[in-house]
């Protein structure tokens, strides 16, 4: 063995240098900080309209970019519901109704800024959401998911006999008193979503999150345990109905017109994308759902149409979307989060083999 | 009730402020101390290093020879034992998919470890020759040595005196802002314990009095009529056949059911005697009254640290806002709350699993990770369901101690149910023996075994008696 330095060593063993190692371990430490990557996110979604300025992406990128963050906002929500409370909920469009309906009323009819129609969203939703999650505290499963379903329905047709189509003038859209346009509505939606996720992440690792975990595994444990359920159902609840409601506001906002009886954003499908997405991504990984959503909603718009065989023929996007999920369930439950963790383990291991392996050459060699 | 529950909630919601900001003290003089020696042994490393780098023919030969030595073999045999394990395993897996070539595999097996043993002995001669050879220049003692290791010596200490003195500043600023807060806490605590008591009363050293205690299910009468105390500091065994209702009784007392009818006193952390019906499920825990599961209930999503930081959940004193932004305050508690889970771990013997997800682990840990989350809710009485179920003879002795081990430190009582006749004996000081919801005995281990009607009601008279 040639790598045998006797001297050299043992300083090292016995009076190692501890600085050189701390630098670098710094910039990891930085660069795995949950409040650095939503920084990086931020500013590289941010640049997005920028480029489409300069040439680089197309206005239809950013569109689509922006349309997959206002569900990505949805299914933030119902990842903290399904992954981290284990309710099943399948009423998420009702309550994206409750916040685009709210823009028309609060924004086009009354003309008020966007700050109003915010707080009123989120006002609403709220009193919502205490409701709902009141309910799931009677029912569990399955039945909590057609139950919900059913009043996401009662909701949308609510919504249809009120006012069948409604429309956001541009005019009429004030942030602060200041007339904004398509690419400062993509910029507001784009903070907005990184805000509601780091919110979500730092709930996820309170004691918020833990409780939501422990009554998700045990009921009975986490009540001896002095967690009252009915306070974090409701949480729950409430949480994911905010959000719901909120992408609803941003969606009217970004879209601007809607006929609420054709819309798909209102009906089931829309729960069950998202439920999907969810699924594709991982429900106890925020990054993933995100994934997941682009994988649904931002795929086809954004890398696909680019592709003539997908612009010829769509109906296989769908196809491969299923196919996806029928797969991802198969093998990974935990969704691509899982997935991408099972792979960086991998090869940690691979790593790990190879540096013991060649460790071993040198034992014989002598 | 004369004291409303808000006001209790509050009280104790102070006093865990209080501890916590007493905890908090420690932690941040703590912090100063360790920062002193981490600051203290980088500069004497530093000098030393420098020290040898000039002169390498001063190095110490023993210690250099022992060091590098150890450290070597020790990187060998760990390489050694990780090969071991790969090959074991694809040999595991050659047998599942074919078993007739078990005999093969084995040898293949054996021959590797004899391989391993030899290759170890022939790199341990070369490595004791190859170090000799190399260090084979350095001198053993020289003046000059002996004195550049005194003044590294001098420096060090003038060192830490100026560190020392830096951080002892510091430790008076925080003593003396902490000791405020804490003044001020046990000013605001001590008023809040003066207003006036409730009416209910205990006879001296009960904390737990069961009285006319029924719970009807239907028509099954699951607990009829039954009665006991619990002494302050004993450690009671409640026993009896299965189906008795000793579990019935026990999710009575911490009001999973809610008691058809009769009278449960408790004696709460703030030396106030409540009635336990009037609490809600999730708030018993704030009482003082924490209990285990019969079929563990152990969260397995998460690691085994969370596990016990959930048990710490009502210490949180956090609001939603701060625990959505992350504040400064959240830090603050999550730190002396995990401080507080590790001591636990560390006295349970589970710190070297803390990491370690709860799904999957063995038995008998889950069973220790149960306990040591009572342990977190600084407990009155803790409330075991059977803990020595499915446990070997030696973990139930180990068991045994540990009950003991805890009443003696936290000075809280423990009741508990129990199947294993000899744990019972050996560590209750009280037995309460019933049987289909009915008080057969109650009395010490002694009397309990001689009492003709237990005798019964466990060996029977006929057959049908006997529920097992």
């Amino acid at each position: 063995m040639t790598d045998l330095n006797v001297k050299q060593e043992y300083l090292r063993l016995t009076y190692g240098d501890s600085q050189k190692v701390d630098s670098g371990k710094k910039v990891g430490k930085l660069l795995s900080a949950p409040l650095t990557q939503y920084l990086i996110f931020l500013v590289v979604l941010g640049a997005f309209p920028l480029l489409a300025q300069l040439g680089v992406l197309t206005s239809s990128f950013v569109f689509a970019i922006g349309n997959t963050m206002i569900y990505a906002i949805m299914a933030i929500g119902f990842c903290l519901l399904m992954g981290y409370s284990g309710l099943a909920s399948l009423g998420t469009a009702g309550f994206v109704g409750i916040g685009a309906y709210i823009a028309y009323y609060f924004m086009q009819t009354y003309g008020a800024p966007f700050g109003v129609a915010f707080i009123v969203t989120v006002l609403v939703s709220l009193v919502s959401g205490v409701l709902v999650g009141f309910i799931s505290l009677r029912i569990e499963g399955i039945y909590l998911a057609i139950l919900t379903l059913g009043l996401s329905e009662i909701l949308r047709n609510t919504f249809i006999s009120l006012k069948s189509t409604i429309k956001l003038d541009m005019s009429k859209v004030r942030l602060f008193g200041v007339k904004i346009g398509e690419e400062q509505v993509y910029l507001l939606i784009l903070v907005l979503f990184v805000l509601l996720l780091w919110i979500t992440s730092n709930l996820i690792r309170s004691p918020i999150g833990r409780a939501l975990l422990s009554v998700k595994n045990s009921t009975s444990a986490a009540q001896a345990m002095g967690i009252n359920l009915m306070k974090y159902r409701v949480l729950a609840f409430v949480i994911s109905t905010v959000f719901a409601a909120i992408s609803g506001l941003m969606y009217m906002m970004l879209l601007r017109n809607m006929t609420t009886s054709t819309s798909t954003l209102l009906s089931m499908a829309t729960s069950l994308n998202i439920l999907g997405a969810v699924v594709i991504g991982g429900a106890k990984s925020l990054w993933g759902t995100t994934f997941g959503v682009f994988i649904i909603y931002g795929l086809q718009s954004t890398l696909l149409s680019k592709i003539p065989f997908f612009v010829e023929n769509p109906a296989f996007i769908t196809m491969i979307t299923g196919l996806l999920i029928i797969l991802i369930v198969m093998f990974y439950p935990g969704g691509i989060a899982q997935m991408v963790g099972n792979l960086v383990q991998k090869r940690r291991t691979a790593k790990f083999v190879t540096k013991v392996e060649r460790r071993m050459d040198s034992y014989g060699q002598k | 009730m004369a004291r409303s529950d808000r006001a209790y909630r509050k009280l104790v919601r102070k006093k865990t402020i209080l501890s916590a900001e007493r905890e908090y003290k420690d932690i941040l003089l703590r912090d100063c101390e360790n920062e002193v020696q981490r600051k203290t042994d980088d500069y004497r490393a530093r000098l030393m290093r420098e020290l040898y780098t000039a002169h390498p023919e001063w190095i110490p030969v023993e210690e250099a020879e022992k060091a590098v030595y150890e450290n070597r073999m020790m990187q060998f045999d760990s390489d050694m034992a990780f090969t071991m394990k790969q090959a074991s395993n694809r040999a595991a897996k050659v047998i599942s998919k074919t078993p007739t070539s078990a005999p093969q595999e084995e040898q293949k097996l054996q021959q590797l470890q004899e391989e391993q043993t030899a290759l170890r002995e022939s790199y341990s001669r070369w490595l004791t020759e190859e170090i000799h050879r190399q260090l084979s220049d350095v001198s053993v003692t020289s003046p000059e040595r002996d004195k550049a290791l005194a003044d590294i010596e001098t420096a060090v200490k003038a060192f830490r005196a100026e560190q020392e003195k830096m951080a002892g500043a510091q430790m008076e600023k925080i003593r003396r802002a902490e000791d405020a807060k804490i003044q001020k806490l046990t000013v605001s605590l001590e008023r809040a314990q003066t207003s006036p008591t409730g009416k209910l009363t205990l006879p001296e050293g009960v904390v737990l009095r069961v009285q006319d205690l029924c719970m009807y299910f239907g028509g099954v009468h699951a607990v009829d009529g039954l009665s006991f105390d619990v002494k302050k500091g004993e450690i009671f065994g409640l026993i009896g056949p299965n189906g008795a209702g000793k579990t019935t009784v026990f999710n009575c007392i911490t009001q999973f059911y809610k008691p058809t009818s009769g009278t449960l006193l408790f004696e709460n952390k703030a030396g106030e005697v409540i009635s336990l019906p009037e609490e809600k499920v999730h708030d018993v825990v704030l009482q003082g009254i924490v209990r285990t599961f019969q079929n563990v209930e152990v969260i397995r999503e998460v690691s085994v640290l969370d596990n016990l930081l959930i048990a710490g959940h009502r210490q949180f004193t956090a609001g939603i806002g701060t625990q959505a932004l992350h504040l400064p305050a959240l830090k603050k508690q999550e730190r002396i709350i995990r401080e507080k889970a590790l001591r636990v771990l560390d006295f349970m013997g589970l710190t070297e699993c803390k990491d370690w997800y709860a799904a999957g682990l063995p038995y008998g840990i889950l069973k220790k990770i149960e306990i040591a989350r009572t342990l977190m809710c600084d407990p009155q009485l803790i409330i075991l369901d059977e803990p020595a179920a499915g446990l070997n003879d030696t973990e139930t002795l180990e068991l045994a101690d540990l009950i003991r081990r805890i009443r003696d430190t936290i000075g809280c009582t423990i009741l508990l149910v129990e199947h294993d006749m000899g744990l019972v004996m050996n560590i209750c000081q009280t037995i309460c023996a019933i049987s289909f919801g009915k008080l057969l005995a109650i009395g010490t281990p002694e009397e309990i075994q001689k009492d003709p009607q237990v005798q019964k009601a466990y060996l029977g008279e006929s057959d049908e008696e006997v529920e097992k």
